[in-house]
């Protein structure tokens, strides 16, 4: 791998497919569906490269010796500036555990994605040109160790979904795009006020031994950096780094999204097409959680110990409330997305243990609600495209009529409920364990497992409606899956039995970073808040 | 005989100004709205000569005050070229009338 | 004053020589060739690149020229009055283009003689402006270019709203100059004298009435501040911005305002200034608090700005309130009293050039074919003509201040200004600002790609004029990218002259 750029590779491939889409004559649809599916297919291949030779002993998180594959060169430099000295901006890429998988499940989830858009019959070509953008944008922020260039691609990642919710959406598109993109535009400006602050209050240490402000992400998790000045240096007498937190947060708790913040959710799932469900569901709520444990966890971790009960209360409060919600749909696709709203409560449940179990569990969640819920939303996706309707009291009996396509089904469903031997169930049980067994969080904890009950309630209830009991005679004509179909769960199905099975595969991979990062905030909390006194 | 001393000036000045104010803001006819700004303009011009007079200046505010005079003649002329162009189009110069462009 | 002497204060103000050598050159034209006027843009095009030329020549130059008395000059001339010039050259470069695929401007023909000698008058009372360091200097050049612009505000005449637009703008300005003159002459009583320099150590010095000065002071302001349309001078901005013709109106956007800026800057800077530490921050002597002041205007204008932008329809209309909001959020780099602000003004300024002007190109195209700026009659325009939506598009996410464009970046040299100077509860209030800016701006880009319409119309871009949209927007794009000339370039010229 020396000297290959594999990461910009991964993360630039599809701006390159998206020059080839685009350069494509307008009524060559199929050609352009099959540019994106090869451009599609070579990332996850990339990914497969990085995975086969990814060192699972070395942790990240704040040392740049054990990140890998990494990039690092000066993006914008210019010296001699009287009050700033030099601002310089780096192009720098790496990847650790924690990216790494989401590296994984942003490559297979888009690529099933673009099987899934193959009934995209309107504009075609812009359709690809957009998805294909968003795709550099997801993997950038997955792979971005600088926090200029983390925004970047967080803020790129917006207009892409606007227009593919917009213009290919619903009956309601127009509103449920623009609520999108305001709630993420509020969050990514306090991210922006925030990243300016941190960027005035640490200096990093140059190869020179020049000392310059910066945006590396990993220089800002040290301590020893900050300033006495900096407006959000623990050393600042007026401190309010309490307040940027809390405003970081925010900014990430949007696209998770936590409550009170997730309403654009439901209506987002409801009119996006399918393949953007997938990608919303699989990829895009993960960024909100993979945002916290890359940035606001390490760069102020005594405030995170300060504040682990309340991430515990939200997380919980999500669980609770979004399965409750859950229960009372009579839409199908709405019932999926507050599903994701009580399942993304899992990861903050998780991660507010601050133990190494629960962490592991929350990225662990992070994947496997990655698949299974792009599972469901295909799911959703294969009764309203022959059916044109999501109605959960609209169908019935649906299993003798579409046997395959209820076994896959079956599977996702009870992935999603947490049944032993598939994936659901190992995330969901780490949470639990990590959650319980730290002092803080074991009331939050005890109260959230009644989620597990309620999930299985609107899970089971929703199989009962749909797929058994009496067939609705009115779709006595409904096709199974077809080959495209199945090649579009079966992946998806392999990796959720697979890691069902075998955790451990997902878990060695996690390992080192999360043992790191936890030994890290301990450590770090205390030097952190010893520096303010 | 009074000695008319700066402040004289001044409080003429000050009235000037005052009513050329006035005369903007409660003036519905243009050309009276105009001769409101003459006079703000024409109380600076009593000013500056006053303190070049009064203060030992040297000759900068008179030669001020020439600028201005020249610039207050080019300025109508203007003024009044739109004016009538307006009184052309609206047959009349009332300025509470012509908001054709507020919705 | 001897001859070499005097030779050489005239290098000073080669680029006015070269605008004012213009003026009569294209007059001249006017009158010789009187039949065939296609000849005059190419003209004013040689003018601006001769002007452009002695611009350049002047970089690295500095100092003041023309004394009127004691041994500071009322011409000042710096690397800060040299990127501002640029802009305006730069700007009039685009206007020029403008007028020959106007049109509004193609219909009166016969007289653009007259169109571009007022143009380049002025483009001279802005050059004036923006290095004059006398406040008699100050109100002359103010005039000429107010002048200038009020008669191409009503030059067209093809309908009523050309000349309503004329008289609103002719009665607001020569109010604020009137008050600005009042200002300026209480200011001369106090201090005897109008020289900036001098100013600065006559107020310091003197022992004057706190009350009178900051009345004098506020006069003055409400001056320049109706040329930047800041807030509560904005009232004329929507009114001519809509009724002026559109190429009129995109260069009062950018230029004007340019001048206004640099002039608002300069002023403060060599009158108030007693030194600047060597963090770039400038300290102020006590007698008037401009940063207060600033802030209040700052912050009225942007949300006076953003939030009736929302409501407006007509798309000419919505960009002036459009750029009384980013007269706002450029204040916010006056307000910190930094030499990071002005860099970060300077360098908003030559993205706001390209961005604004892209747009107003794009909306003058439409305008062109369906005789509308009304938003409704934009639905559906992305798909009949994808080049214009998406190019439109750009310009407008530039606008809101998204990455990668470089709105972005210029908005973020805006807030770490601010933040340096610890003020966060302003950048929040710009912050959320420019949010609520984000809904109109989108709102354009959802009529032209959401909404569908029945006929499809065709709008014809003639190739030049394609070739002008694609360098606008690749550039809004790369300088959104790759932004480190233009950063250093405005950092190198934000040290005002100051003594």
């Amino acid at each position: 791998m020396n000297g290959f750029p594999i990461l910009s590779v991964i993360t630039f491939l599809p701006i390159l497919g998206m020059i080839i889409v685009l350069s494509m004559p307008k009524e060559k649809n199929r050609e352009v569906k099959i540019a994106t599916l090869v451009i599609t297919i070579l990332q996850v291949i990339l990914a497969v490269i990085l995975l086969a030779n990814f060192n699972y002993s070395l942790g990240g998180i704040n040392d740049p010796k054990s990140f890998q594959f990494v990039e690092k060169f000066r993006w914008i430099e210019i010296p001699g500036i009287s009050w700033i000295g030099t601002f310089k901006v780096d192009y720098y890429l790496g990847v650790d555990g924690l990216s790494m998988a989401m590296v994984l499940l942003t490559a297979i989830v888009t690529f099933i994605a673009t099987l899934s858009s193959w009934t995209i019959n309107k504009s075609v070509k812009g359709y690809f040109a957009l998805f294909l953008l968003l795709d550099t944008a997801m993997m950038g922020v997955f792979v971005a160790l600088d926090f200029f260039l983390f925004y970047i691609f967080w803020e790129l990642m917006l207009l892409p979904m606007y227009f593919l919710i917009g213009i290919w959406g619903g009956p309601r598109k127009e509103y449920a795009a623009i609520k999108f993109f305001i709630y993420t535009l509020v969050g990514s400006v306090l991210m922006l006020l925030v990243m300016i602050g941190l960027y005035f209050s640490a200096k990093e240490t140059l190869a020179d031994g020049s000392q310059v402000y910066t945006f590396n992400l990993l220089a800002l998790m040290n301590p020893k950096n900050y300033t006495h000045t900096g407006l959000l240096s623990p050393l600042n007498a007026d401190n309010i780094r309490l307040i940027a937190y809390i405003g970081l947060f925010i900014g990430f708790a949007i696209k998770i999204p936590m409550f009170p913040f997730h309403t654009w959710l439901p209506d987002a799932h409801v009119e996006a097409p399918t393949p953007i469900s997938v990608i919303l569901a699989g990829v895009l709520l993960k960024m909100g959680t993979y945002g916290i444990l890359r940035i606001s966890y390490p760069i102020f971790p005594e405030i995170t110990r300060q504040l682990m009960w309340y991430i515990a209360l939200f997380g919980m409060i999500n669980i609770i409330y979004g399965a409750l919600v859950a229960l009372a749909q009579k839409d199908f696709k709405k019932l999926i997305a507050y599903s994701s709203v009580s399942h993304m409560g899992y990861v903050l449940l998780g991660m507010a243990s601050l133990s190494a179990v629960g962490i592991n569990g929350a990225i662990f969640q992070m994947f496997n609600h990655g698949t299974i819920t792009a599972m469901l939303f295909l799911i959703v996706g294969v009764v309203y495209d022959r059916a044109h309707t999501r109605g959960i009291y609209d169908f019935g009996g649906l299993a003798t009529q579409m046997p395959v396509y209820t076994g896959v089904v079956i599977v996702a469903f009870f992935a999603a409920i947490g049944l032993p031997s598939l994936s659901g169930f190992i995330s969901e049980a780490l949470v639990f364990f990590g959650a319980f067994a730290v002092t803080t969080t074991r009331t939050l904890a005890i109260i959230s497992t009644l989620g597990i009950l309620l999930g299985a309630a609107y899970m089971l209830w929703t199989l009962q409606r749909i797929y058994f009991g009496k067939l609705n005679e009115k779709w006595a004509n409904m096709k199974d899956l077809d080959l495209r179909e199945i090649v579009m769960f079966v992946p998806l199905m392999i990796i959720v039995i697979y890691l069902g099975i075998y955790p451990s595969a997902m878990l060695n991979l996690l390992h080192a970073s999360v043992a790191h990062l936890t030994n890290f905030m301990a450590q770090h909390a205390q030097s952190f808040l010893i520096s303010s006194l | 005989m009074i000695h008319v001393s700066l402040t004289h000036y001044l409080v003429v000045s000050a009235f000037l100004f005052s009513f050329g104010l006035y005369g903007v803001v409660t003036r519905k006819n243009a050309v009276m709205v105009l001769m409101g700004i003459e006079l703000i303009l024409n109380s600076a011009n009593i000013n500056f000569v006053a303190f070049s007079k009064f203060g030992n200046y040297g000759l900068n505010g008179q030669i001020m005050a020439l600028f201005v005079i020249i610039l207050a003649a080019a300025e109508a002329a203007i003024a009044l070229a739109i004016v009538l162009n307006i009184y052309k189009t609206f047959a009349h110069v009332d300025v509470d009338k012509i908001n054709n462009l507020k919705e | 004053m001897n001859i070499a002497n005097f030779s050489q204060m005239l290098s000073f103000i080669k680029p006015e020589l070269a605008v004012s050598v213009t003026i009569l050159v294209v007059v001249v034209f006017d009158l010789i060739f009187n039949k065939n006027k296609k000849i005059i843009p190419y003209i004013a095009l040689l003018g601006i690149v001769v002007t452009g030329y002695y611009v350049i020549q002047q970089y690295a130059l500095s100092g003041t020229a023309f004394p009127t008395s004691g041994k500071y000059g009322m011409v000042t001339v710096d690397a800060f009055a040299s990127f501002f010039k640029m802009i305006v050259l730069i700007a009039t470069l685009c206007i020029v283009i403008f007028s020959y695929y106007s049109d509004e401007i193609i219909k009166t023909q016969g007289r653009l003689g007259e169109y571009y000698t007022l143009i380049f008058g002025m483009v001279l009372g802005m050059f004036v402006m923006i290095s004059a360091s006398d406040l008699i200097l100050i109100y002359l050049s103010m005039e000429l270019m107010s002048l200038s612009s009020y008669v191409l505000a009503g030059f067209t005449k093809l309908r009523t709203r050309n000349s309503e637009a004329a008289l609103k703008y002719l009665i607001y300005g020569a109010i604020s100059s009137g008050l600005m003159l009042f200002g300026i002459s209480l200011v001369y009583g106090m201090t005897g004298t109008t020289n900036l320099y001098q100013l600065n150590a006559a107020l310091q010095g003197a022992d004057v009435n706190l009350y009178t000065v900051g009345f004098a002071l506020i006069l003055i302001f409400a001056g320049i501040g109706y040329k930047i349309s800041a807030a509560p001078f904005h009232f004329w901005t929507p009114d001519v911005y809509e009724g002026a013709p559109i190429s009129i109106t995109a260069y009062l956007s950018v230029a004007s305002k340019a001048a206004g800026f640099a002039l608002l800057m300069r002023f403060l800077k060599t009158t108030f200034v007693t030194y600047v530490d060597p963090h770039g921050s400038w300290q102020l002597f006590n007698i008037f608090d401009w940063q207060t002041l600033l802030i209040l205007i700052s912050v009225l204008t942007m949300t006076l700005g953003n939030f009736a932008a929302l409501w407006q329809d007509n798309l000419k209309r919505m960009l002036a309130y459009s750029s009384i909001a980013h007269a706002g959020y450029m204040l916010l780099g006056v307000l910190v009293l930094t030499n990071k602000g002005v860099s970060a003004v300077m360098f908003y300024f030559f993205v706001y050039l390209i961005m604004n002007l892209g747009a107003f190109f794009v909306v003058m195209i439409i305008a062109n074919k369906i005789g509308s700026e009304n938003i409704d009659d934009y639905d559906g325009l992305g798909y009949s003509s994808p080049f214009l939506g998406v190019t439109f598009g750009i310009f407008l996410v530039s606008l809101t201040g998204l990455p990668p464009t470089a709105g972005f970046i210029g908005k973020l040299n805006l807030f770490v200004a601010l933040l340096d100077k610890q003020m966060v509860v302003v950048a929040v209030i710009a912050v959320i600002n420019s949010v609520v800016s984000l809904y109109y701006y989108i709102r354009v880009l959802k009529h032209m790609f959401l909404t569908k319409r029945d006929e499809k119309i065709s709008i014809p871009v003639p190739m030049p004029a394609f070739l002008f949209i694609l360098v606008m927007a690749t550039t809004t794009i790369f300088f959104g990218i790759y932004f480190t000339p233009i950063t250093s370039w405005a950092q190198n010229a934000a040290a005002i002259l100051h003594f």
